[in-house]
Parts: structure tokens; sequence; C-alpha cells
């Protein structure tokens, strides 16, 4: 806890949650959303072609979305962090941020793994795709879709976090 | 007339309940609308950057199939988005934030319009993979993607530049 509250008060985290510039919190947490609807989305988008929409679709190609799908990482989790530095003593004490770093961890890997497994395998596009192929689609969009819900419930459940005077619950 | 159909909103049950009335609905919709977010944006984005020459291998005919989960996206949104105004009509009418996200969703709006009525839809359906889109659909996808990252800033900026939570 000691640590945790030397994180927050920080220079760093001080200025992150509390200065009155648009481009502390505000635009931090601009990033995680942007970062959000190209991580997921695109996911999203590969998902649904893998769960046979847009069957005329050769899903090859799509590997190259990989490379927004990082970018999305990486942009949240460098984002997230910032914003986890500036209230780590109530979002690392809030236990619903554990489930959300779960399900992104799972989402993650599931990632890498639909990569791994269906966009490495030689059959691509010259056959449908496998039972386990599309059970990684379902998997995923569950994962990412945890992901957002545990996220979204971290403002409700746990300490409340955020600048002083900034309501991030309803009234 | 805006502030009179807010005032009588504001005194619905809907309003009652979204704005706390009962508890979960307002968390549900946020939750619902970042799923509509990424379901838009995600489908719209594959599109807008095929279109502005990434992945050249997909067939544009076939890519545009998974529209309608952009439109079911919008759609999400659209429905979340108007509880929350229902919840608390006050704290949006007069936030300016709320007035250059709307304005974004409309110009975007504009832009598909456009890209229809042209008959740009058509020319680019036709576009095969390893094929490059004409260049008005290019500055179309463009265009998309920035009215779209737009609509994010917008609403991400409505407790900070306007008043709303």
């Amino acid at each position: 806890m000691q640590f945790l509250l030397w994180l927050e008060r920080s220079a760093l985290g001080s200025w992150v949650r509390e200065s009155s510039s648009l481009w502390a919190y505000p635009t931090i947490l601009f990033a995680h959303t942007v970062g959000l609807g190209f991580l997921v989305g695109t996911n999203t988008a590969v998902d649904l072609r893998m769960l046979g929409f847009a069957e005329r679709l050769p899903l090859a190609p799509m590997e190259r979305f990989f490379s927004v799908m990082w970018l999305g990482f990486w942009v949240n989790a460098l984002s997230g962090t910032l914003l986890l530095i500036a209230d780590a003593s109530t979002k690392l004490t809030n236990p619903v941020f554990y489930v959300k770093m779960a399900f992104v961890t799972l989402a993650v890997v599931n990632m890498v793994l639909i990569r791994r497994r269906v966009f490495r395998d030689p059959a691509l596009d010259t056959a449908p795709l496998a039972g386990p192929a599309k059970v990684l689609a379902v998997t995923s969009l569950f994962f990412w879709m945890g992901a957002i819900t545990a996220g979204r419930l971290m403002a409700y459940f746990g300490p409340v976090s955020g600048a002083p005077g900034l309501q991030n619950r309803i009234p | 007339m805006l502030q009179a159909f807010s005032t009588w909103l504001h005194g619905t049950t809907l309003s009652w309940a979204v704005a706390g009335g009962i508890p979960w609905i307002w968390p549900a919709c946020e939750t619902l609308h970042f799923m509509g977010l990424a379901l838009l944006v995600g489908v719209v984005g594959v599109l807008d950057l095929r279109m502005l020459g990434m992945a050249k291998g997909l067939p544009l005919g076939p890519l545009q199939r998974l529209m309608p989960w952009a439109i079911l996206g919008f759609g999400i949104n659209m429905v979340t988005g108007f509880l929350f105004f229902a919840g608390d009509p006050f704290q949006y009418i007069h936030n300016i934030a709320f007035g250059f996200k709307l304005l974004f969703i409309g110009l975007a709006g504009v832009n598909v319009i456009l890209f229809y009525v042209t008959g740009l839809s058509r020319t680019v359906d036709g576009v095969g993979a390893g094929h490059d889109v004409p260049p008005a659909a290019k500055l179309v996808a463009a265009t998309s993607l920035f009215l779209w990252v737009g609509v994010m800033y917008w609403g991400r900026m409505l407790p900070f530049i306007g008043n709303a939570f």
C-alpha cells in the first residue's frame, strides 16, 4: 500500500490525475478508447469471418491486420499503465481490475493462437475452417467482451478512482 | 423546443430508471456502448484500411458483406446513447463536446451517403484482390477513419470539455 500511494503521488501520477490540461487524463483515456476500438474491433472482424460470415472473403490477407491489433494493444498497455499509476491505490486494490487483466491475458493468448494455428495452416482458404478454429473465434469474442465489461465495471466496484471532484459513477 | 423536450424526457419513468432508479441499467448501457464501438470501428476500420491499400489481397465485394455488423454496432450505440441522453438530458444539451460528437456522426453519415449515391460503392464492390480503389474512394475511407476517431474523441471529452459524468 505504501508503494501504491508513493506511485500515485509521484509527479507523473499526480499530473495524469490532477492536471487541468486536456493532455493529461482526458487524452490518455481517449487513447485507451481508440486502442480498444482497433484492438477489439479488428479481432472481432477476423472472428466473424472465421465463424462463417462473409465466407467468400479469403482469410489469409487478413493476417495483415494483426499489426493493427498489436498497435492497439501497445497503445492500451501504455495508456493503461499511465492510468494505473495515477490511481494505483484504488485500481490495484480493486478485484475487478484483476478480472480485467485475466480476460485481457486470455484474449491476447487467444489472438496469438489464432495467428499460429489458423493463419499459419497451409490449408487456410483451401478447405472450410475446422471446428477448433471456430472455437478460437468464439473464445476470442467472449474474452474481449469480458475484458470490456470488467474494464467498465471497475468504475462501479471497489474504491473510487479519479481526480477529486470528477464523477465516474452514476449519482 | 430542445429545452421543453428535455424537460419532458427528464420527467419520464425511462429517465428515472436509466439515471439510477434501476442501478444496473447505466453501467450495462456503458458496457454495451463500448462493445458497439468496437464492432463499428473494427468493421469500418478494416474496410477503410483495405481501401487505403492495407491487406490488398482482400477483394472489396466480399469484405463489404461484413458491413451489417458495423450497422449493428451503430444501432447498439444509437439505442444506448439515447438512453444516456434520456437519463440526464441537461448534461448533454448544453455540452459543446456533445454537439461536436453529433456533428461528427452526422458528417460520417453524409460521407457514407456520398459513397453510395455517387456510385462509388458499386465501383468499389467490383475491386478484386490486389487492385486499388479509385482515389475518390480512398478519400472517403480516410475521411471515415478521421470522423469515427473524432466521434470517439468528442465522446471521451463529454465529462472534460463539457460537464457530463
